[in-house]
């Protein structure tokens, strides 16, 4: 009884989401003038930024970024103090076996390379596909490929966590100083330059790097805690 | 005016960045920088909260685009009422928890701060906010760091706790951005204001189903009736001050993200009824449930989620009279409840199945925790002279005009359903005889300091209720006024451009 309940609710809501996503994007909005319109232009106007979802996650929402910033700083914290059981034993049923030689000689090849695409891909985010989570997520699975391949591979906790703090730290001191030179927070008080130019945009791509080094350092923490729990 | 809106959110985000480096430096300092930036909260809330009684509402717009563009927090009096009523209560249960596994552990004391402060930055921003995308980034803020609360003591309970927490967490955040992807693919815009003075333009069916989306993503931090299954384990299992945040913070800032949408961002006519007919079903299925429990926390958990039963049928009626009568609920549950969850955790501290029936005579043994228990229970069930009293004689008052008598009466019931399992608990601490084996804890000095300023605030609204009426009239009279709030919001943007 309970359970036909709950099947025929969820069809219900079932039907009107599928209701309305058929033709949500078919219609057309009923209001026109949306904010994106004044973001298309206020990017290349304004900010001379030739990536317009950077130029909107980093400097018209860049207030979002910060919390989401945070929200994988506190999942990454938890996470550590959540998994504390058994440690996997080299050996059968643990994720820790050696690999073949052949694993391991290609990664030592490909590591640098992982990292080096990481970080070109968060230091041209303000000019090219990707950003700041993107080029740390590529900058991980570095890491990932390290501990896979070598299982006395260890990255330092402590020098992780400084990396966190102090990409965190910075990026709302950058906050507080776009406060202080123009009256709100997180505003652009660099000059934006030219157009296509590393050096441009004003702060984005300093935010941007800043979220990189802290989404490397964080999923990088991740993947140590996950794959080395330790024992309680 | 100390401060202003946004430092309330940067500055714990900058502190709990800072936290494991200054960790590194002297132990002491994971606890003194929540307990400082708590403290800093609540004061520059306060004063801010003064500032807007008589200035009016503070916009601040970010990153330097004004409002429709930019995200923007509003400090309104209803706002500013919410923000001073959490960070007090966050305060309070830092002060609880100080000497929290001092001396004993640190890394997890060390998480236990952060998540803390982050639970009530999170919670501020959810009120605080003008933006609903930023409002839903503040939900996850405070839905990990309550997941990661509730799991804190790493047993086979707390972890079920907390992946249940998890698992309808998750599912909520997908509800609301299913609600908020339909909204801004019809509107083209995300600010609350601007959302509100477009909405009559969206087709119904839109409508309603960004509504229903909404609702059930809020609803599970809201405790609102088919989604609280989180509720009773999460509060069982997590240490006893975070039962007490969750009821004082967590909850509100729910309850308040449910009523902004039905009362400003949504025109959809029936709404109301919703919430009326939500918060009856709550509020009967909660109590009858409290009634059955056997764990002392379980059911002040079953009892929180009626009372935010009642505070959404409080909301449902509709006019000031009701929004004022429940904002005065919201108030004093959020001063009663932490109270009882407090002295509650102290009362079965050293029992191992935290029974309700461990708690036998303990009135002798802990006299001033048993008292302050006891005025919370009198306090929550509604004796005059006490806190509780008042609010639930206004929510009376406003039904009564309303002529809605099905709903007194059935109030009037479920409150002598609430009066029977709190006397149990208080006739168990004063007249039965104490077990043997149990040793009574002796509460430490802030323990003590905390409770009784909780207790202090009870007996004062108690016997002059018109010390807190001015703030709760003007933020009833705020929340019902949508076009002062489009009107505050958007010509504030306009009058920066110009």
């Amino acid at each position: 009884m309970k359970k036909l309940i709950v099947i025929l609710l969820l069809a219900v809501t079932g039907y009107f989401l599928v209701d309305s996503f058929m033709d949500l994007g078919r219609t057309g909005p009923v209001v026109e003038t949306g904010v994106k319109d004044f973001y298309l232009d206020k990017t290349v106007s304004e900010l001379k930024v030739a990536n317009t979802i950077t130029s909107i996650v980093v400097n018209f929402r860049g207030f979002d970024t910060l919390g989401e910033v945070t929200v994988l700083f506190l999942a990454a914290t938890a996470l550590g103090g959540i998994l504390y059981k058994r440690r996997h034993h080299v050996g059968e049923r643990s994720v820790l076996f050696p690999s073949s030689p052949i694993v391991r000689a290609g990664s030592k090849l490909l590591f640098p390379a992982i990292v080096l695409l990481g970080v070109y891909v968060f230091i041209h985010g303000h000019l090219s596909p990707g950003g700041g989570f993107q080029g740390g997520t590529i900058i991980a699975t570095g890491f990932l490929l390290m501990l896979l391949a070598y299982d006395n591979f260890s990255v330092s906790h402590n020098v992780l966590s400084f990396i966190e703090s102090f990409a965190g730290i910075f990026f709302v001191l950058f906050g507080f100083a776009g406060m202080w030179a123009g009256g709100t927070f997180l505003e652009n008080f660099l000059p934006v330059g030219t157009m296509n130019n590393l050096f441009s945009g004003g702060i984005i791509p300093i935010v941007y790097i800043l979220v990189g080094f802290k989404v490397a350092a964080e999923l990088t923490g991740l993947i140590y805690t996950v794959l080395h729990e330790k024992e309680s | 005016m100390v401060g202003s809106p946004v430092l309330l959110i940067a500055i714990p985000l900058l502190a709990a960045f800072m936290i494991p480096l200054l960790g590194m430096i002297w132990k002491e300092l994971v606890r003194i920088i929540p307990g400082l930036v708590l403290a800093f909260m609540m004061i520059s809330s306060a004063s801010m909260l003064m500032y807007v009684t008589n200035n009016g509402t503070i916009i601040q717009t970010l990153a330097g685009w004004e409002a429709p563009w930019g995200i923007n927090l509003v400090f309104s009096p209803l706002t500013a009422f919410l923000a001073t009523l959490m960070t007090f209560m966050g305060f309070i249960v830092w002060l609880y928890s100080y000497r929290f596994k001092r001396n004993v552990d640190f890394e997890p004391a060390k998480k236990y701060f952060i998540f803390l402060m982050m639970l009530v930055a999170g919670a501020v921003g959810i009120v605080i906010t003008g933006d609903i995308f930023n409002q839903f980034v503040f939900i996850e803020i405070t839905g990990i760091s309550a997941y990661a609360l509730t799991a804190f003591y790493t047993g086979r309970n707390s972890a079920e706790a907390s992946f249940k927490y998890l698992l309808m967490g998750a599912l909520s955040s997908s509800a609301l951005l299913i609600a908020i992807a339909i909204i801004y693919s019809q509107l083209g815009t995300l600010n609350m204001a601007d959302i509100a003075s477009k909405i009559h333009l969206m087709p119904a069916g839109y409508k309603v189903t960004a509504l229903i989306f909404f609702m059930m993503g809020i609803g599970i931090e809201a405790e609102i009736f088919p989604l609280n299954g989180w509720a009773p384990d999460a509060y069982t299992e997590a240490p006893g001050p975070i039962g007490a945040a969750f009821a004082g913070i967590v909850v509100k800032a729910g309850v308040y993200a449910m009523v902004r949408m039905v009362f400003t961002l949504f025109d959809v006519s029936g709404a109301m009824d919703i919430l009326l007919t939500i918060g009856l079903i709550t509020l009967i299925v909660a109590e009858t449930a409290a009634i059955r429990q056997e764990k002392l926390k379980r059911m002040l958990a079953y009892s929180s989620i009626g009372q935010m039963g009642l505070v959404f049928v409080a909301f449902g009626i509709g006019t000031l009279e009701g929004v004022y009568a429940a904002l005065f609920l919201m108030l004093n549950h959020a001063i009663i409840k932490p109270l009882l969850f407090l002295s509650g955790s102290q009362l079965v501290f050293n029992s191992k199945e935290k029974l309700i029936k461990e708690v036998n005579g303990l009135g002798k043994y802990m006299p001033f925790t048993a008292v302050l228990f006891a005025l919370g229970s009198f306090a929550i069930v509604g004796l005059p002279p006490f806190a509780g009293f008042w609010s639930k004689l206004s929510v009376l008052t406003a039904a009564a005009n309303e002529g809605m008598l099905l709903i007194i009466a059935l109030i009037l019931i479920v409150s002598v359903i609430e009066i029977v399992y709190y006397f149990r608990v208080v006739n168990r601490i004063y007249f039965f005889d104490k077990a043997e084996d149990l040793i009574p804890q002796k509460p430490r000095v802030n323990a003590v300091i905390a409770m009784s300023v909780l207790g202090a605030i009870i007996l004062i609204i108690g016997f002059n209720p018109d010390v807190v009426s001015t703030v709760l009239h003007n933020a009833s009279a705020d929340l019902m006024d949508t076009p002062q709030y489009i009107k505050n919001v958007l010509s504030a943007g306009q009058s920066l451009t110009n």
